[in-house]
């Protein structure tokens, strides 16, 4: 049992690192680390990903609600969103075919890797849509010199469409949907992208914790698995985000995608060679 | 009650709220899984290759499951510190919920409102799926 256990535990831990210094998220490398190393079934990796998700959400989001990052109005306004996406898309889960599940993880590789790629500056503006303004979304986040900057939101039905596909592909997939999440908070809503990593970070832990709620009352969630597996994620992205103030990501930013990339490939193949 | 103090107790007593649960999670987690290493060693690589041929224990009634804890048994103990680490959404939205109906701010009562309705219902829909 020990060689079981420690194998399953250097996986999680492994991905939880991996996820906190890419700011990817744990879900997106332990649900691959499961199928392909540890030869699981692919629902049992994703039931296993949702439980340790909501762990490594809480964990993160402690000190980013603390020092002020997380716009905690644009979470709950946008959970809505993600909470009903998490809900239909577990349930899926239990009754879409296991080919479409690693064909459309394929895709969230990609797209995350795109992410990586194309990630850009702030665009803040100073003047917000009513829906925005009625719901009192604006912010402040400071800037390198300390300065509190105002910035202001737009387009919150956009960005909340875009939530609920974040949601499905969380419940499906057993994944954060970070990627998805900061996009759609960072490019269509404009708020500033520590802000929507922030945000994006907090609101996982109700969008997996929807899935994972599924998942647990439908009996879906292997216990002997998943329990090493939170417990290991977890300490991954503890360990993950106390390095991260201490490394370049930058130069690490290369090594993500091509990982990303070498997983879209192998969970494509192996869906394409299963048809 | 201002908006800024509101905002206050949010920074201030959401990340307690967090911290506390999780702590709590993965105390009740490690001492199962160290229970399972000194009683039921078989029975973990047992449930670990069943697991890996895709046969899982299936739905799990509530008060059994307490009378196993209570009998001790390790895979119980696992099974209640996965739930209690999903009480971790449960329980921020549930508190900011009673925040907002305190502050009588009836636009996020309604949205947080939807949001504890959504995580129920997944329990449901979960139960009868």
């Amino acid at each position: 049992m020990l060689e079981i256990l420690i194998d399953l535990l250097a996986l999680a831990v492994g991905a939880g690192f991996i996820g906190a210094i890419s700011g990817l998220g744990g879900g997106v490398f332990i649900v691959p680390a499961l199928v392909i190393v540890a030869h699981m079934p692919m629902k049992v990796a994703v039931g296993a990903s949702l439980i340790s998700v909501v762990a490594t959400s809480a964990g993160a989001s402690v000190a980013f609600v603390r020092d002020g990052w997380t716009n905690l109005k644009v979470a709950m306004v946008l959970e809505c969103a993600t909470v009903t996406g998490a809900v239909v898309g577990a349930y899926l889960a239990g009754v879409v075919p296991t080919v479409v599940l690693e064909l459309l993880f394929a895709a969230m590789m990609l797209q995350s890797a795109y992410f990586t790629v194309t990630k850009r500056g702030d665009d803040i503006l100073t003047k917000g849509d009513p829906l925005a303004e009625h719901l009192e979304l604006a912010g402040e986040v400071p800037d390198l010199g300390g300065n509190l900057v105002h910035y202001e939101v737009v387009k919150v039905p956009q960005g909340g469409a875009l939530m609920v596909v974040a949601g499905l592909m969380s419940g499906l997939l057993g994944i954060g949907s970070g990627a998805l999440k900061v996009m759609a908070m960072d490019y269509i809503m404009h708020l500033p992208l520590k802000v929507s990593s922030a945000t994006s970070n907090f609101m996982i832990g109700v969008t997996a914790g929807a899935g994972a709620l599924v998942f647990l009352a439908r009996g879906d969630v292997a216990t002997t698995i998943a329990a090493p597996v939170a417990i290991g994620v977890t300490a991954g992205a503890l360990a993950g985000s106390r390095v991260l103030p201490h490394i370049k990501v930058e130069s690490l930013r290369t090594v993500f995608v091509v990982i990303l990339l070498l997983i879209a490939a192998e969970m494509g193949w192996r869906a394409l060679s299963g048809i | 009650m201002p908006k800024q103090e509101e905002d206050r107790i949010l920074r201030v007593w959401t990340p307690i709220l967090l911290r506390s649960i999780l702590i709590a999670a993965m105390v009740v987690l490690g001492a199962g899984l160290v229970m399972t290493y000194t009683f039921a060693p078989d029975y973990y690589v047992e449930r670990y290759q069943a697991v890996q041929q895709g046969h899982l224990i299936g739905k799990e009634k509530f008060d059994l499951l307490f009378d196993r804890v209570r009998q001790g048994n390790p895979h119980a103990v696992l099974t209640i510190g996965l739930f209690v680490l999903t009480l971790v959404p449960l329980a921020r939205v549930a508190f900011c919920f009673i925040l907002f109906i305190r502050e009588r701010d009836y636009t996020y009562v309604a949205l947080t409102a939807y949001v504890l309705a959504g995580l129920i219902v997944g329990v449901l829909v979960g139960s009868v799926g």
